[in-house]
């Protein structure tokens, strides 16, 4: 018996890891979300029930996806999450949850405990309320947040702090380092990476900052330098969407990525195995470069 | 360990087939030190999916002599490690043969 972390011997394509969107609803309306064009009920109702969710989670199970990553909107504000969530853990998938944390309390830091996800990714937008809460426009947020930080710390959850660079909080980004870096066992992982909304809107891009702006953010940290110089000079990982890893949509909606959903296939009216070995080798994405992919077209076909 | 001992599984392990490999991957994390999957061999899995809380580790051992070529102190060997490693890492407990076998 090997005690590992991952698998190491994979056929070319196989369906390991899907990052799922479980909802596009979220008790904040963070200025540069893509989904929150999709909060509103008439997009909710359309939204997979808890028992397509099962039962895709099953088909996903059987046919050896080992990771799931549940993200939305906020898969929290779903009443049925922890349903979810649990079924997840009991099919033996490794979980990892990306929330802003608002909705965590001592009773859902108390479960996850009792079934341990593999992490959980908090969004922390700045270390005042105001900065805070300039992005997430919610009253109160900051403080529920940093209180679920500590909730899921006192229990040695698995942790980690993220931030995405904006023009709201730039000069809030070394000090939300620092704050992380004071907790001691907490990575934290500054994006800069910002896309449109899911209606096609550029509205997220207003709040973007110039290359610049990031060039000199990255000169006032030596490990942001240095991490920035890594992913110049470091050749590129090939891109395994498509390949080891998968997007579902709220809708349920098999895609490549997250970013590339110009391509779908409903597994509503599908199964998952037809989805992931039968039609996404069909789908295009102008980014992947050709040497990565055997099966998936290598051709621009975005409109 | 005898050959009277009769093992059950932890329900907070479960087994996963993956791209053709037999994994366990713990659901209580708190009984692992890391985040861990535990690959297991061939005669691993055979051994896993064998142990029901019933049968003895000699009633596993005899039926999968008559179903593979391998010799019993091989076989033996095998085990012994292997249950000490699914012992560690509390996949399986020793039934009670006061309590007599599990459901």
């Amino acid at each position: 018996m090997v005690q590992q972390t991952k698998l190491s011997q994979l056929p070319a394509r196989f369906p390991l890891v899907c990052q799922w969107e479980i909802t596009c609803r979220c008790n904040l309306r963070c200025v540069m979300c893509y989904t929150d064009c999709r909060n509103r009920p008439d997009f909710v109702r359309h939204e997979l029930a808890t028992d397509e969710i099962l039962r895709l989670m099953d088909e996903m199970a059987e046919a050896g996806t080992l990771e799931i990553c549940l993200t939305g909107g906020e898969p929290l504000a779903r009443p049925d999450f922890f349903t979810l969530y649990e079924h997840a853990i009991r099919q033996g998938f490794l979980v990892t949850l990306f929330t802003n944390g608002t909705l965590i309390h001592e009773a859902e830091a108390d479960y996850f405990a009792g079934l341990r996800p593999l992490r959980i990714e908090i969004s922390l937008h700045g270390v005042t309320p105001q900065t805070f809460e300039r992005v997430t426009l919610g009253t109160g947020s900051y403080r529920r947040c940093l209180e679920a930080v500590g909730f899921l710390l006192d229990r040695r959850l698995p942790l980690v702090l993220k931030s995405t660079a904006l023009t709201l909080n730039r000069h809030e980004i070394l000090a939300i380092k620092r704050y992380v870096d004071s907790l001691g066992t907490v990575p934290f992982k500054l994006g800069e990476e910002l896309r449109p909304d899911l209606n096609g809107s550029n509205e997220p891009f207003r709040y973007a900052l110039s290359e610049q702006e990031v060039t000199v953010l990255n000169q006032e940290d030596t490990e942001l330098r240095e991490e920035t110089c890594r992913q110049k000079t470091a050749t590129p990982m090939p891109c395994e969407s498509g390949m080891h890893r998968f997007h579902i949509d709220a809708y349920g909606r098999l895609q490549l990525c997250s970013g590339n959903r110009a391509e779908s296939y409903d597994l509503r009216r599908g199964s998952f195995r037809e989805g992931f070995f039968n039609v996404l080798p069909t789908f295009a994405c102008e980014w992947k470069a050709a040497r990565t992919t055997d099966l998936i077209r290598p051709v621009v076909h975005h409109a | 360990m005898g050959p009277a001992t009769v093992y059950a599984k932890n329900p907070d392990y479960v087994q996963r087939e993956v791209a053709g490999e037999c994994i366990l991957v713990p659901i209580r994390r708190s009984l692992t030190d890391s985040n861990s999957i535990y690959v297991l061999n061939e005669t691993g899995a055979v051994l896993w999916r064998r142990i029901d809380g019933a049968r003895s580790l000699q009633d596993i051992t005899a039926a999968f002599l008559d179903e593979y070529d391998v010799t019993a102190e091989r076989l033996t060997q095998d085990f012994e490690t292997l249950l000490t490693d699914l012992l560690s890492i509390q996949a399986i407990d020793e039934v009670s043969v006061a309590d007599g076998p599990a459901d």
